[in-house]
């Protein structure tokens, strides 16, 4: 065998996943043999055996699972060499690292890349709508189009993207040298490109890519063509990377902060991944176990939502929105972390009602259990399931109000630095307002009785996973490009990207919340004409939309190869992932840094967070500046 | 403590704050209250529903405006201004005070919407006074059209394709489905409920208002689901009550199978269908049946002419062999060989080359 | 997933301390690995109930829904019950295991591990045995559906408890696990416990109650 192919890397990768394809096709043709089927040979089954196990094939040859082979056949593990630590260039991001500082990195690459391509999905739908009738394509490919792109957006963007970052920032900021788990870090990232391969492959499979939505209700996706089974197997992976990501969080976060850390004095965005991670570990099973339930009824004629054999075709929705209420806060919590960093720092000033923020939290987090059903509010369940679920739907806005008067509060007086990250968090305040508030309005069954499945959810999600999650997702990835790549980004066009985004995502999702309460259904490829100029509003903004997003994109690229080097500590910022070098060395510090106090003690002079043993004494002063910024002016 | 520079406008800021943010919110409930959100009002549950509407708006508004306000003002004097980049806020960490202000009002203010919203809920799904003069119809989705059926005068079901509703009379719906979910919404009454494939839902309306309205699907149900739409026609009572009787009335040939070989009435197949059959004119317009423009299939008043018999037959067996250019694929049943008998087919095909023959 | 809860052995090598990481600080008693297998665990009970919420919407909310036994389909209880009692009984000889390689005691070590094993293949066995004799296929109605797919599921979980129980045994023949670490016998073990107490709440609600 010559050498590359025993070596990890992509030949064997290569060679193994075409041994994952033969055994796909010796199991398939082996087992119908025993069933005695007929014919022996079924393309489905086989590509349904191969879509679960070529991945772990590829695993293998990657060289994912070799450290685990040696350990597990009792060999002797060889002495950690690091060798897999840190990136040496850039091909070291095609390769399994175990850094969490380049996982992170590939993490955030990888879901930014699926951000444009779910985003182009979006153009099309527009494109599609932009005009009653046919446009572009037809009304099975359109279904597929904006399946493709919610379950892309959500399970290969907005929720791996917080993993990614917090994996970068979250063992900085807690003075960790790695995440507790390194291997399975990376084996977390490997599951994203194969969600995502599937998902995209969706398309090539004969009837089209999966057609019932990114929630897939059952029957309609029981008894659909072989696409949905990319969907029902794709999102297994997402979902194992997500529990394999929590889990790490959550260990790193209880067993490895540095000394004198004690959770009230953790960055509340270490306080937001604990909490997103609780949510994450308790209820992605459920979406799992959704999708094996679909999986067996469709390719093993299993019953579970066939009513005709004393199946409950509800008990899907009740299964899936167990996971998918929470899924909406696994994309906000982060965000709110996200935010509680900037605005403080952004405004010289700690966070107000530190405690309160990290109560209400894990008041989300509880709550988030308890609200399911609201999503079925029309859906024929049991009528006396709904006012009490609307009653812990309206008491969800009560924590999540505390947040937002918080943030105002720390606001006011503070010195506010409107740059690109912070234009971003002020943005975020108002447009989540806005989607949380016609949240509550869901919540309100007899307007959902009729805004349901309308226009108007359209609006309330991109509100709340736009406005919200991606507003806060751009403001964090302005605030720590210079940690992550060492340079500074271009503020002017980062506040143009703000600007355009701003102004075109509001008319673009705005008049939605009108046509949808005056009756124009969701997931339709063709509409009534009193919509069409509403319709052809929205499409030119959403086009406009996506250009903005291509400044972005010019930014970030144009700025990681040339732009300005970064210095240590550029936002003059009290947590620990600032007080090293940008970026940080390998292994993160030299020696573990020992806290000291809260993180945000803005507003007293010679305030640390956590200082170095050895060299003292650290520039981490607040009002200061890290190693480069001049000293402190006088100002008690 | 230096008395910060900075907080000398404090005071003025907060009053200057409470006034904008009053008369925008003012502004806002205003404009809110005058837009007409939805379409017309047809039910007494919609009225019900709009008021709950008007109420949202009153509370939510405000809330809105406080946090745009807020973060406007805090630009406009807080923000870093040139000399003051090494700066720091004042090192407050919170008030407990505040935090409970920022608890209880938007309780308060929850607390009145679920109250206001729990009364309107039990106000629009209660039954009539009179419950036993409640009209009940059946209704069955699948893909992708809209079947109804009423208990005819003698007791014997009417099956129909067209929604015809009495006003200002107490209906109960009773929704089913077929095969997939599909969800039975009248936009113009606001309610619509789940057409569960198993377990049937139901709601009710009140009808206030003549005229025609679109009864839309509006759950996800496949490759047709956009076009998916039938119409509500409410009629006077007494118009009502008419056509109940005659529809009631015999002939009506091979309603549920049996009846001899009675003539074959092509036309009652295309607008209701022959019990099992889904009817022609949920989805096709036919000026001779007097089908509406529906919008999912051809206008056969339109492709129709020039075609022979054969041709026609060929159509509705095998709706897939040509499809009809602008329309999708798969929509039309194909299953019309079954759950038509050779006969029926045949009345139908004369009947629609005959009646589209100009 | 469940390899995250291996613990990786530290292999300390004192001269090679010039360029590795520093120590990290150690902010909790419980160990990382323990904490990640019980994590691992919550995720696990949690897919469970999702199979288990499935069982209680075909048992309980659709009406009209009758539970074993009918249309003469009956479940091996008695079959069932004997498993259990092996698949329990696994329990205690992996207990026994752990207490040797506790105490040093390498023969008991290896000897509890291979009878648990053992015990645990004879479990998935009989459980496939029934499975061909049972007389009714999960596309048969429902409750057959609920039946194949929390046992089937409990079954994939014996099926990766066994493989854990595996890579311990090799592990132990080849010498390692002392009484000062013996993580790796420990924490693998949690999951089994798990794996057989979740088995008397699949065993009780399908085949008892
Ligand atoms: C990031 C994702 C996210 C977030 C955070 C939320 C947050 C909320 N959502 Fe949303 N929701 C979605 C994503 C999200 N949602 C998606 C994707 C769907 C559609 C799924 C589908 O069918 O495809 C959906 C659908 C959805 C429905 C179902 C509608 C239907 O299909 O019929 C409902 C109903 O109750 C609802 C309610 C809420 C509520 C009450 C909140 C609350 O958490 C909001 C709380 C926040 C505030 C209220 C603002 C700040 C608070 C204050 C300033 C205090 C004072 C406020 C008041 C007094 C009002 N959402
Ligand atoms: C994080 C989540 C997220 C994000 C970011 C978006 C972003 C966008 N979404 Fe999406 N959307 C959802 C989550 C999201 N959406 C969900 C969950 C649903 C429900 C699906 C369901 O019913 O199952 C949905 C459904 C949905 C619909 C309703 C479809 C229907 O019901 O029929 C529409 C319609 O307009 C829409 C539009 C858009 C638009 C215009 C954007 C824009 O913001 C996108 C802008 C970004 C880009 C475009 C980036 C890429 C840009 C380029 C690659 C450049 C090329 C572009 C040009 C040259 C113009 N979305
Ligand atoms: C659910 C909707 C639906 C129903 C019900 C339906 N059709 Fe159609 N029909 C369509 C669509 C969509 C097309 C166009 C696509 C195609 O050609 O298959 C079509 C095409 C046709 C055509 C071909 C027109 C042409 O241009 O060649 C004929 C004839 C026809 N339908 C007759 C009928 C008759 C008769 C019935 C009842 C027995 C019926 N349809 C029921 C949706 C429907
Ligand atoms: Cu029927 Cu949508
Ligand atoms: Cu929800």
């Amino acid at each position: 065998m010559p050498a590359a192919v025993r070596q990890p890397g992509w030949t064997r990768a290569s060679a193994f996943v075409v041994l994952g394809i033969a055994f796909s096709y010796a199991l398939s043709i082996g087992l119908r043999a025993l069933f005695g089927y007929d014919p022996l040979l079924d393309g489905e089954a086989v590509l349904q055996i191969a879509l679960i196990a070529v991945p772990f094939f590829f695993f293998v040859g990657i060289g994912l699972f070799d450290y685990w082979g040696y350990y597990m056949s009792g060999k002797a593990t060889r002495p950690e060499d690091h060798s897999g630590h840190g990136a040496k260039s850039w091909k070291s991001y095609f390769y399994p690292n175990t850094d969490h500082k380049v996982i992170g990195v590939q993490y955030t690459v990888l879901s930014f890349f699926f951000l444009l391509v779910g985003g182009l999905f979006a153009m099309l739908i527009r494109a599609e709508l932009a005009q009653p009738g046919r446009q572009f394509i037809d009304a099975n490919t359109y279904n597929g189009v904006f399946s493709v792109h919610a379950s892309i957006l959500i399970f290969l963007f907005v929720i791996p993207v917080f993993a990614g970052m917090a994996n970068y920032v979250l063992p900085l900021m807690i003075g960790a040298p790695d995440m507790a788990f390194p291997r399975l870090n990376a084996l977390s990232f490997w599951l994203l490109p194969i969600a995502g391969v599937m998902m995209l492959g969706s398309f090539f499979a004969p009837g089209g890519s999966f057609a019932s939505g990114w929630t897939a209700y059952a029957p309609l996706s029981t008894s659909a063509p072989i696409g949905q089974v990319f969907f029902t197997i794709g999102v297994q992976f997402a979902g194992a990377s997500s529990i394999a990501t929590a889990l790490n969080f959550l260990v790193t976060i209880i067993t490895m902060r540095a000394p004198g850390m004690s959770f009230f004095r953790m960055p509340l965005l270490v306080w937001a991944n604990f909490s997103t991670s609780l949510l994450v570990v308790i209820a992605t099973p459920f979406i799992a176990a959704s999708q094996f339930f679909v999986l067996l009824d469709r390719a093993l004629g299993f019953n579970f939502f066939d009513n005709g054999q004393g199946g409950d075709v509800l008990m899907y929705q009740h299964v899936f929105w167990f996971y998918s209420h929470p899924a909406v806060y696994i994309m906000m919590l982060p965000g709110f972390g996200i935010i509680s960093e900037i605005l403080a720092v952004k405004s010289r000033k700690p966070i107000f009602g530190y405690r309160m923020m990290a109560f209400s939290l894990l008041a989300i987090v509880a709550l988030g259990f308890t609200v399911w059903a609201h999503h079925m509010f029309v859906s024929g369940m049991q009528p006396w399931i709904r006012v009490p679920m609307m009653i812990t739907t309206a008491i969800i806005a009560v924590p999540t109000g505390i947040k937002i008067f918080s943030w105002l509060a720390t606001l006011w007086r503070g010195v506010l630095h409107l740059d690109t990250p912070m234009l971003f968090a002020m943005g975020f305040l108002t447009m989540f307002t806005l989607g949380g508030i016609s949240g509550v309005v869901l919540a309100m069954i007899p307007i959902t009785i009729h805004v349901s499945d309308t226009y108007f959810i359209v609006a309330h999600i991109h509100y709340v996973l736009f406005g919200g999650s991606l507003f806060t997702i751009f403001a964090g990835v302005y605030y720590w490009f210079p940690k992550m790549t060492g340079r500074m980004y271009s503020e002017r066009l980062g506040k143009l990207h703000f600007w355009m985004t701003f102004i075109f995502f509001n008319a673009t999702f705005a008049p939605m919340h009108l046509i949808g309460l005056d009756g124009m259904p969701r997931r339709v490829a063709d509409y009534a004409d009193k919509y069409a100029g509403w319709n052809l509003a929205i499409s030119l903004a959403s086009f406009a939309l996506g250009l903005s997003t291509m400044i972005f994109l010019y930014n970030m690229v144009s700025s990681w190869r040339g732009g300005p080097r970064a210095v240590g500590n550029p936002w003059r910022a009290l947590t620990l992932e600032w007080q090293v070098s940008s970026p940080p060395p390998v292994f993160n510090f030299d020696e573990i840094p020992t806290v000291v106090g809260g993180p945000y003690e803005y507003g007293v002079p010679g305030a640390r967070h956590g200082v170095f043993a050895s060299s003292e004494p650290p520039a981490v002063t607040a009002g200061s500046s890290g190693p480069t910024g001049p000293t402190p002016t006088a100002h008690e | 403590m230096e008395v910060d520079p900075r907080s000398r406008t404090h005071r003025r800021t907060i009053v200057q704050m409470v006034v904008v943010g009053l008369v925008a919110s003012a502004i806002g409930i205003a404009w809110g209250l005058y837009i007409d959100w939805f379409p017309v009002q047809a039910s007494t549950q919609a009225k019900k529903i709009d008021g709950l509407w008007d109420l949202m708006i009153i509370l939510a508004v405000p809330v809105f405006v406080l946090v745009v306000t807020v973060v406007l003002f805090a630009v406009k004097e807080f923000r870093m201004r040139p000399g003051e980049e090494l700066l720091d806020g004042p090192n407050i960490h919170g008030s407990t005070k505040l935090e409970i202000v920022w608890t209880t009002i938007p309780a308060l203010i929850l607390f009145t919407l679920v109250g206001y919203a729990a009364v309107v809920l039990h106000d629009i799904e209660k039954a009539p006074a009179n419950a036993a003069d409640e009209l009940k119809v059946d209704v069955f989705g699948e893909q992708f059209a809209w079947t109804f059926r009423y208990k005819g005068a003698d007791g014997k079901p009417i099956n129909t394709t067209r929604l015809r509703l009495p006003e200002g009379r107490s209906v109960k719906f009773t929704v089913r489905s077929k095969d997939v979910i599909h969800d039975f919404w009248i936009p113009a009454m606001r309610m619509k409920v789940d057409a569960v494939p198993g377990i049937p839902s139901s709601y009710r309306i009140t009808p206030t208002r003549l005229g025609t309205y679109p009864v839309v699907c509006a759950e996800l149900c496949g490759l047709g689901h956009s076009v998916m739409r039938s119409t509500v026609y409410v009629m006077p009572p007494a118009k009502f009550q008419a056509w109940m009787k005659q529809a009631s009335a015999p002939p009506k040939a091979a309603a549920g199978g049996g009846g001899g070989q009675a003539a074959i009435d092509a036309k009652t197949l295309f607008t209701d269908g022959n019990g099992e059959s889904t009817a022609c004119g949920s989805c096709h317009q036919l000026a001779d049946a007097g089908t509406p423009s529906g919008g999912i299939g051809p206008d056969l008043d339109k492709v129709l002419s020039g075609m022979s018999v054969a041709m026609v037959k060929e159509s509705i067996v095998n709706p897939g062999a040509e499809i009809t250019k602008g329309f999708p694929a798969n929509v039309m049943p194909a299953n019309f060989g079954q759950t038509l008998k050779p006969a029926e087919i045949d009345a139908l095909a004369e009947y629609l080359v005959k009646s589209t023959k100009k | 997933m469940e390899a995250a809860a291996i613990p990786a052995p530290h292999t300390h090598d004192p001269d090679d301390h010039h360029h590795g990481p520093p120590e990290a600080n150690r902010s909790s008693r419980v160990d990382p690995q323990m904490l990640g297998m019980l994590l691992f665990i919550i995720s696990e009970i949690m897919i469970f109930g999702a199979f288990f919420t499935a069982y209680f919407f075909v048992r309980v909310v659709t009406e009209g829904n009758q539970w074993f036994p009918f249309n003469g389909d009956e479940l091996p209880k008695l079959v069932a019950g004997v498993n259990t009692a092996i698949l329990l009984s696994s329990s205690l000889t992996l207990h026994w295991a752990q207490t040797c390689a506790k105490n040093g005691n390498r023969f008991g070590l290896k000897a509890g591990m291979l009878t648990t094993f053992f015990l645990g293949f004879t479990f998935l066995f009989i459980q496939v045995n029934e499975y061909i004799h049972i007389g009714f296929a999960p596309h048969d109605h429902a409750q057959g559906s609920i039946f194949y797919g929390l046992t089937g599921l409990h079954g994939a979980h014996v099926f990766i408890g066994l493989t854990l129980l595996a890579v311990v045994t090799v592990r132990a023949f080849r010498g390692h696990f002392t009484p000062e670490h013996h993580d790796g016998v420990e924490i693998p073990g949690i999951y089994w416990h798990f794996v057989d107490v979740m088995w008397i709440v699949v065993y009780t609600t399908i085949y008892i109650l």
